[in-house]
């Protein structure tokens, strides 16, 4: 495998979707190559910056209350709703 | 929790006409199946409009939608990707046809909504000392923002919301060779920000070899 090939899995590599004929020629070529290694080692760390500092926010209870009520038109208010916690 | 439960738990309170048993039934599903992603349906209206109004609406028009059409649903299919589908159409209906610029980032914003979780959220995970680890979440997060958009956007929906490939390539109507390479490019750039963010506070980001 060359490098230009090798970058075209990379995402796919980071992510868990390669097949696991390319993961063997990907992870074959990651082990005679440091550039695609380093590479691959920054782009795995890239999405874990991401996944662990892009804060979640919660939605406003206005907006819980008004898509319950659009589904449950005639309940009341739920007590134990799912979505509160 | 057995459907017959659901269905009663789910019953109205008879304060008003009771809804037929079909609906009851329709109501359950949905709320079982729909409703339990509104927070991530909610952090997806905030990145793509910005701004807290707009994703309140967006999302509310998105559960008004796929209820109307719930029964296009094919169950057993991924409902979060079927309702961020939705959502993103819905976006794109009521906001690009318009005057309104794509891309444009409230900065006052951003602040303001990490002002509110700053320092509760210094994670007690982080045991790495590199300069990855010093940065901030808003500036993670306006380094996202200053991505083209279609980075950005697969970048969001496979890192943060968890898809497939195949799910997002359904989502943003384009093959999965596309996917993959945007999401190669678009981490790519958004190291190059992110080392940007860090070398600003003083942290060497060279490689010493």
């Amino acid at each position: 495998m060359k490098c230009d090939k090798a970058r075209e899995l990379m995402s796919a590599a980071v992510d868990s979707e390669l097949t696991s004929r390319e993961n063997q020629a990907f992870t074959l070529h990651l082990q005679e190559c440091s550039d695609c290694r380093e590479e691959f080692e920054e782009a795995k760390k890239t999405k874990q910056i991401i996944q662990e500092k892009i804060v979640r926010f919660k939605a406003p209870q206005s907006l819980i209350n008004s898509i319950m009520g659009l589904s449950l038109s005639s309940k009341k208010e739920p007590s134990t709703s799912p979505l509160t916690d | 929790m057995s459907r017959t439960d659901q269905i009663r738990k789910s019953s109205p309170d008879t304060k008003k006409k009771p809804l037929s048993r079909e609906e009851q039934l329709k109501q359950s599903e949905f709320q079982a199946e729909a409703i339990v992603h509104i927070n991530a349906l909610y952090n997806y209206a905030l990145h793509l409009t910005m701004n807290p109004d707009d994703a309140h609406d967006l999302v509310q028009e998105t559960y008004l939608k796929a209820y109307k059409f719930f029964s296009s649903f094919e169950k057993g299919t991924n409902c979060k990707a079927w309702l961020f589908k939705i959502l993103k159409n819905n976006y794109i209906n009521r906001y690009r046809k318009n005057a309104r610029e794509p891309g444009k980032v409230d900065y006052d914003l951003i602040k303001d909504f990490y002002h509110t979780i700053k320092d509760t959220r210094r994670d007690s995970t982080e045991t790495e000392t590199d300069y990855f680890h010093s940065l901030l979440h808003e500036e993670v997060y306006m380094a996202m923002q200053s991505l083209p958009e279609e980075f950005r956007e697969v970048i969001q929906l496979c890192d943060i919301e968890g898809f497939t490939y195949e799910e997002i390539a359904n989502m943003v109507e384009s093959p999965i060779g596309t996917v993959r390479s945007r999401l190669y490019r678009g981490r790519k750039l958004l190291r190059a920000q992110l080392e940007g963010y860090a070398k600003k506070f003083g942290f060497n980001t060279e490689k010493d070899r």
